[in-house]
């Protein structure tokens, strides 16, 4: 009695001290923290494009149903709306007033962003050439545009910055004043929200905020009625994946908990034990999590979603206590009887998952450790706290009705074995089939897209010439400053690149802001009014320009010339977008990830880079590293885990033949799961990888019961019973999540239904003992 | 008598819009509709107010109906710009550089040379689409005025005056609101349909 009350005493200690640790923990939902801890910088720039980079920014829209004009009217209209909303920070559609912010600015600060603007420049010789092409330009039919910016720029800065900074290619085709698809069907704009993709409210009311505008613009417009709004991008993905993940959870869930709690009630016939039930995966949970949080310093969203799924065995350890109580026994007396059994199972369990905490994928280790420490926390809670609080008279009512097709497949499991060997052949032999194509290429692409929203998505990219950005120039620096100062260093090496045709483009952040170093060189380059306006005078001699014509361009160098530096926040939203995805915080220091395109050889481009202190950047090639490194974990893990699992059976049955008895039931189910899920060109995900360890971890535990139990023996009918109720539960619980739209809880749910259930069959079929020893 | 009033006043017009209309800009666009090819050489003197004396620039233009327009300068740059449908290129002059663009892409410059080619093409449904037209004179010297409606290209072009003598055009003002005037003068040889 006072063992019983210390270690309640105890476990609410143990609950009140986690709790508390859990309520202060950090938890963090960013994709580039699952990955790697050991990271190198490309993978953590690839990490930041996946989440929150500039693209991620992108709202790509596209008005189709009416003719171009109509449309390109709907296109002015919602612009022109989007443009004041704070929440849309730059809103392309193709019309002048598309890239009236960025002009306006460059315009403004020519003589600090020009790279042309060098002390030379403004000597009398220097002013006199310029002033010819000018006169040049006049002649041209250029002319009707040019004579509005001649006085105040004669030394063409603005058309330098523009070279560097306007976007690469052509750009969508352009009817009536704006962008439209290849055939005028569809109006086309380009939106960058102020909200990063990932946040996904911001995202969502932006989209609503879109709809309705477009809505109440199609109201007003005639003809217009017919036309429809269509909108893709990671935010739109992001949005649509957490209402899908939302609506399947509730659902599922609801239903599951709903069939569970119904099954659990007609078995024990007990609401107490049903609350009881859980006290052993609550406490758990809530351990499991504090020991992360202590460990890895935060815990990542997924470790906290799927590490709750691993531990469904906790589950399990309360039924085989409470199933296996007989009409007038105890729990207590239950627990010292199935004790070494249940024990066995979770260190078989513990050990399996302890190979996760060896991975490199900080993730993988999360969820290793989360399920280590909740499933040795739900067996002592089911060990030393639960079997107290059992009701004495207490017994599991309808546990044999459930049992009765089981004891039917284990009366005939003689004639039954054959069936499952020829299976398992079958399965060895179509895995063997396509050995190394069986793995999901696409690691980080867990979304529950339909294929029809992936093609708008690649079709709009296509016609509005947005391409993915595949290579980077990136290095580091103490500073910010330091930063911009080598990105203006790797500008002429960059542009060097591009004209011997290495590269099709690129971009800097030093392009948009250059260090605040450079921009004082090209201060003291302007020279002060009077030494200005006598090199323009000596420049003009000979030439037809009236006088007094170039007064705008007299006062606007001495503007430049002691106006303030500039600093990110003069930059416009269009272009602090750009210039913030380009130049990141890196722990204390930064980083600068510059995007290359139409990179033709990229050795050489490495090579060149290399030289100018850059790293060379290949994103695809950098997934593929991932993947590889994946792969080999997965397999290792596996590896590692059996082997370790069988040593523990070894360990704990003191005999190789039993332990195999134990195993290779377990081995039969995983392979021949495998193999179903592979059928039809199906490939295994990194969630299906952890369902097996769920498999094992579970289906251990009915194979360990199987092997011990004692056919005819006065416990025999129980044991059954508390197996066939535990996996009764798996596979409802599991079998629903099978049916959800989003790719990682339909692989998980089909793979361990599939797989407990199997085990389940295989443990029947091959673990028990022969029926001989009916008569001990 | 009664009868034969009401008949000419009836049929009269139908029979002088198959024979002969009274002279005005239909008439004048369905004969300038005619022309199907038509090659000229110019000489233009811009004057800009920026400058104290005008430039001289010299060249040939091409046209074939109804959507090729081809402006070649030959001094002081050499400089193409051509019109074909909607697309316009621009090559030589001093960047060097060649650039293709569709006329929606630069309404400005569209504006400038899409009247130009609809009063050649004898198309008044675009003209009366992008411009307000004013057509004064005769038959044999008429001047034909146009000022855009798209506040766009108003801002670098206030109106263009094509002058032309029967079918031919004899010369482009372009008067740009900044005050600069651009005066072509054009020697025009053309084929026509009816020939």
């Amino acid at each position: 009695m006072r063992t019983d009350r210390l270690a309640l005493g105890l476990w609410l200690l143990l609950l009140a001290v986690c709790a508390v640790i859990d309520a202060s923990s950090v938890y963090r939902t960013k994709m580039g923290d699952f990955l790697p801890h050991s990271a190198s910088l490309a993978q953590r720039v690839l990490a930041r494009q996946v989440n929150g980079g500039a693209a991620s920014h992108i709202l790509l829209v596209s008005l189709h149903g009416a003719p171009t004009a109509t449309l390109a009217t709907l296109s002015e209209g919602l612009a022109k709306r989007l443009r004041q909303n704070p929440a849309f920070i730059d809103v392309l559609n193709g019309d002048a007033q598309s890239l009236a912010p960025i002009q306006n600015f460059i315009w403004k600060n020519r003589y600090l962003l020009s790279p042309t603007v060098t002390s030379g420049r403004f000597s009398a010789p220097s002013l006199h050439s310029s002033l010819t092409g000018d006169l040049g330009l006049l002649a041209t039919d250029l002319a009707p545009m040019l004579s509005h910016s001649i006085p105040a720029d004669p030394t063409q800065e603005i058309m330098s910055v523009m070279d560097l900074l306007k976007p690469a290619g052509r750009g969508p085709e352009q009817m009536d004043g704006v962008w439209t698809s290849p055939h005028g069907t569809a109006a086309l704009l380009l939106l960058h929200t102020a909200a990063p993709g990932f946040d996904l409210n911001a995202q969502q009311r932006d989209l609503q905020t879109l709809d309705a505008m477009f809505s109440r613009i199609r109201a007003k417009t005639r003809g217009a009625q017919m036309v429809r709004l269509e909108v893709t991008g990671p935010g739109v993905f992001g949005v649509r994946t957490r209402a899908v993940i939302k609506d399947d959870v509730t659902l599922l869930s609801s239903v599951a908990i709903t069939a569970i709690v119904l099954l659990l009630l007609y078995v024990y016939r007990s609401p107490r034990m049903l609350l009881l039930g859980i006290l052993p995966i609550v406490s758990g949970a809530i351990t499991a999590i504090a020991a992360v949080s202590l460990v890895f310093g935060f815990v990542h969203g997924i470790t906290l979603g799927f590490g709750i799924t691993l531990m469904g065995e906790a589950m399990d350890y309360t039924i085989y206590l409470f199933t296996q109580t007989a009409r007038d026994g105890s729990a207590q007396g239950t627990i010292r009887r199935i004790w070494p059994t249940l024990r066995l199972g979770a260190l078989t369990s513990v050990v399996g998952f302890s190979a996760m905490l060896a991975s490199s994928f900080t993730g993988f280790a999360q969820l290793g450790l989360f399920s280590i420490v909740g499933l040795v926390t739900a067996a002592g809670v089911t060990r030393f706290v639960l079997p107290p609080l059992v009701p004495v008279q207490f017994f599991a009512e309808g546990a044999e009705r459930i049992a009765r097709p089981m004891e039917w497949l284990i009366r005939n499991r003689r004639s039954a074995r054959p069936v499952a060997v020829v299976v398992l052949l079958g399965a060895i032999a179509a895995l063997l089939n396509h050995q190394g194509t069986m793995w999901d290429q696409n690691l980080l692409d867990l979304s529950p897209i339909p294929a029809s929203a992936q093609s708008l998505d690649t079709r709009l990219r296509h016609e509005l010439g947005i391409h993915g950005q595949r290579y980077f120039a990136v290095f580091q620096a103490v500073s910010a400053q330091q930063a911009l100062d080598k990105s203006g260093n790797l500008a002429p090496v960059l542009a060097g690149l591009k004209t011997s045709g290495l590269i099709a483009a690129y971009d800097l952040p030093s392009t948009i802001l250059p260090s605040s170093a450079t921009q004082r060189a090209r201060q003291a380059a302007l020279p002060n009014a009077a030494i200005l306006k006598s090199h323009l005078d000596q420049a003009l001699a000979g030439l037809p320009f009236r006088s007094g014509v170039f007064s705008p361009f007299l006062k606007d160098v001495e503007l430049a010339r002691t106006a303030p530096l500039l600093t990110p926040a003069n930059l416009p939203p269009a272009l602090a977008l750009r210039f913030n995805s380009m130049l990141v915080r890196n722990g204390s220091g930064w980083v600068v990830i510059a995007p290359l395109r139409g990179v033709s050889d990229p050795t050489v481009v490495k090579q060149r880079l290399g030289t100018a202190g850059a790293d060379f950047v290949d994103l695809g090639h950098q997934t593929g590293v991932l993947m590889a490194t994946f792969q080999h974990e997965a397999v290792m893990l596996a590896t590692f885990g059996s082997l370790a699992i069988l040593v523990v059976l070894l360990a704990g049955l003191r005999s190789l033949r039993r332990a195999l008895t134990v195993a290779l039931p377990l081995a039969a189910a995983v392979t021949i799961t495998a193999a179903l899920l592979t059928t039809n060109g199906g490939k295994l995900s990194i969630f299906m990888v952890m369902g097996f360890m769920l498999i094992v971890a579970t289906g251990s535990n009915y194979c360990l019961f199987f092997e011990r139990a004692i056919p005819g023996s006065p416990f025999w009918d129980r044991a059954i019973a508390s197996i066939v109720l535990a996996n009764l539960c798996t596979v409802g619980a599991y079998g629903l999540l099978a049916l959800s739209r989003i790719p990682v809880l339909h692989d998980i749910g089909l793979t361990v239904a599939a797989g407990t259930f199997l085990s389940l069959v295989c443990g029947a079929l091959f673990s028990l003992p022969p029926d001989r020893m009916r008569t001990p | 008598m009664r009868r034969l009033l009401l008949a000419v006043l009836l049929f009269a017009p139908v029979c002088a819009g198959a024979q002969t209309i009274p002279w005005g800009l239909d008439a004048l666009m369905q004969q300038m509709a005619h022309v199907k090819k038509a090659t000229a050489s110019f000489t233009a003197q811009k004057t800009s107010p920026l400058l104290t004396t005008p430039l001289s620039a010299r060249g040939v233009l091409v046209y074939r109906a109804p959507y090729y327009m081809r402006k070649t300068t030959l001094s002081p740059v050499h400089e193409v710009f051509i019109l074909d449908h909607d697309r316009i290129t621009m090559s030589g002059g001093p960047g060097g550089q060649t650039q293709r663009f569709s006329t929606s892409d630069a309404p400005q410059i569209a504006g400038l040379v899409t009247g130009i080619r609809a009063v050649l093409a004898g198309d008044t449904a675009t003209l009366t689409r992008l411009y307000s037209v004013g057509l004064r004179g005769t038959e044999g010297t008429w001047q034909l005025r146009l000022v855009p409606l798209d506040a766009r290209t108003r801002k670098i072009v206030k109106s263009i005056t094509i002058a032309g003598s029967d079918d031919r055009v004899t010369g482009i003002d372009t008067l740009a609101p900044s005050g600069g005037l651009t005066r072509m003068h054009v020697t025009e040889t053309i084929t026509t349909d009816a020939h």
